[in-house]
């Protein structure tokens, strides 16, 4: 492995063979097309969302400082937990489905790297220009022009950056008072260490270290080929079709010159963010994003070939036979990622919005009043989930007589408030023998049908 | 190969690649430990643990969480890295 690099440093340098970073030639065509437009709407997104309001909040927000998160018309508390778990799951698991079926369609298309790379590679291009003038412009001298097109760049970068690290730290903190906080430098000491780390985390990721970050730093680049069998979709080039390769001239035939299809323009090459030659096969540093098949139609365009000697296709295809796309692997990911979904949303429709919980007072045990009862503590934790504020009523059973005091007739609860409340339960001392087991019910008074029960036990002296 | 003049041959040193891992992955470890403990414990909550008179706020709590968190996943993955790369390599042990 290092022999092999060594060697390859060793070799007397061609033009820009030492050539300090990737200079991805830009093209057009239908799958830069489609990127393109995967950038502008999952940046749109992420951009946008923190703004949109609903009932009158911001939409999407997780309130951290609250401990609150709100989704839509839906808040979730930290009890809710499972459902975040849950969906990330889900998450990994449509992630695995879809590499099954399509290969590395969220490199090329919807990982954060990829999307933030193509922008920052955008404000590269307005401020530096193509790709020659890129590689011109970082040989030659200082000059008052690079120093321009350079400062350009920086700026727009940096602005992009800040701006990215702000909206982050929206989805966290109400996104409108945070921008005022912010341009007025009144922000809070984390909410400003937040946007610039993250700021910082994007300029560095998105500027500078690309396609680095798929090679070296990603595990999801090393274990997707555990996901892939020859009925993967991926970007392959058509070695039968193409070999041998060269150049020709247009006007002649390639089968009287013994000739494949590549005419050896490395064009596949040139426009490769991560620097691969496709032409040698699948490689774990290639990213699907389909730049080299844009870059060869346009050449088979040119020469009158058919199209798709770079292209996407299966191993099976490739080796001449049929692709099968409904196989053992895709079934089983889509029947876990149905029953997962099928899971998350029977738990959210049936999720009561009331939490009770009763704690017994772990410090006594029992109390023997003077006028023959038994007293415990408890503490009653009422959580009301839901945005409108709720009455309940508190009521015991398990021993006969027991009573309650220290409880409100009715317990009012305010919206999504939380309610601690100690009391005492006391029951006669004849009726009571040692450990006994109660049952606490909570009744909403609104819905007469929403009932919570909380077992617990009372305790009293043992009958000897 | 004809076409090494038109690729980047930008390389990470094996330092840089080891580093860039490290941070990486001990920040992804990191921010799924401070998420999961933070849903389970109230930072304000926990202050009141050590000291009652410690008032430092959610913010501060949660930040203070997730950097208690990297330095322990750093500290870890910095370390099997290194001893990864620095083990003794039996194919170069030819000593007799």
């Amino acid at each position: 492995m290092n022999s092999e690099v060594d060697s390859a440093r060793a070799q007397p340098a061609p033009m820009y063979a030492s050539a300090e970073k990737i200079y991805p030639r830009e093209i057009q065509g239908r799958y830069d097309s489609l990127r393109k437009l995967a950038t502008v709407v999952l940046l749109g997104l992420f951009y946008g969302l923190p703004w949109l309001l609903w009932d009158g909040r911001q939409a999407i927000l997780f309130d951290l400082p609250a401990r609150k998160f709100y989704l839509l018309g839906l808040t979730l508390w930290p009890q809710d937990f499972p459902y975040l778990a849950m969906l990330l799951i889900i998450a990994a698991f449509s992630l695995f489905f879809f590499t099954a079926l399509a290969g590395r369609l969220w490199c090329g298309f919807a990982c954060p790297q990829t999307v933030w790379t193509e922008a920052f590679i955008w404000m590269e291009q307005v401020a530096e220009g193509t790709r020659s003038q890129r590689m011109k412009l970082d040989k030659a001298p200082w000059s008052f022009e690079k120093l321009r097109r350079k400062f350009l760049k920086q700026m727009l970068w940096i602005t992009f950056a800040v701006w990215t690290g702000f909206t982050f730290v929206g989805y966290f903190t109400p996104v409108r008072e945070l921008g005022v906080e912010l341009v007025t430098f009144s922000a809070g000491g984390w909410a400003t260490f937040w946007t610039l780390f993250y700021g910082f985390a994007t300029y560095g990721n998105a500027g500078y270290m690309r396609e680095q970050v798929c090679k070296y730093m990603c595990p999801y680049a090393r274990f997707q080929s555990a996901m892939f069998d020859k009925d993967t979709l991926i970007i392959s080039y058509d070695e039968r079709r193409g070999e041998p390769r060269g150049s020709r001239k247009r006007s002649t035939d390639p089968k009287a010159l013994g000739l494949g299809d590549c005419i050896d323009c490395t064009m596949c090459v040139q426009v490769c963010p991560t620097g691969i030659d496709i032409r040698d096969g699948l490689q774990y540093e290639c990213i699907a994003c389909a730049a080299c098949i844009d870059a060869c139609d346009a050449v088979m365009d040119k020469m009158n070939y058919p199209r798709g000697l770079v292209r996407y296709t299966t191993q099976h295809a490739l080796d001449g036979y049929t692709t099968k796309l409904l196989r053992p692997r895709v079934f089983v990911y889509a029947t876990l990622l149905l029953l997962l979904v099928a899971g998350l949303v029977t738990s959210m429709a049936t999720r009561t919005p009331i939490i009770l919980d009763v704690i017994r007072d772990r410090n006594s045990l029992y109390r023997e009043l003077p006028n023959g009862m038994i007293e415990n503590i408890y503490t009653i934790k009422l959580i009301n989930q839901r945005n409108d504020a709720r009455n309940f009523a508190l009521s015991v059973a398990g021993v006969p007589g027991i009573v309650l005091d220290g409880v409100p007739e009715i317990i009012g609860v305010e919206g999504g408030g939380v309610l601690s409340l100690p009391f005492r339960a006391r029951a006669r001392r004849d009726d009571v023998h040692g450990i006994i087991n109660i049952v606490f019910t909570v009744r909403d008074l609104g819905e007469t049908d929403v009932l919570l029960h909380e077992d617990s036990r009372f305790l009293g002296p043992t009958p000897r | 190969m004809s076409n090494e003049e038109y690729r980047g041959r930008q390389q990470w040193s094996r330092n840089w690649q080891a580093v860039g891992t490290v941070v990486w992955i001990s920040f992804l470890s990191a921010a799924i430990g401070t998420m999961v403990f933070f849903a389970m414990f109230d930072p304000v909550d926990l202050t009141s643990i050590f000291d009652d008179d410690l008032d430092i706020g959610r913010d501060a709590g949660y930040a203070a969480g997730f950097f208690f968190f990297w330095v322990l996943t750093l500290f870890c993955s910095a370390l099997t890295a290194w001893l990864i790369r620095t083990a003794p390599n039996p194919d170069n042990k030819r000593r007799s």
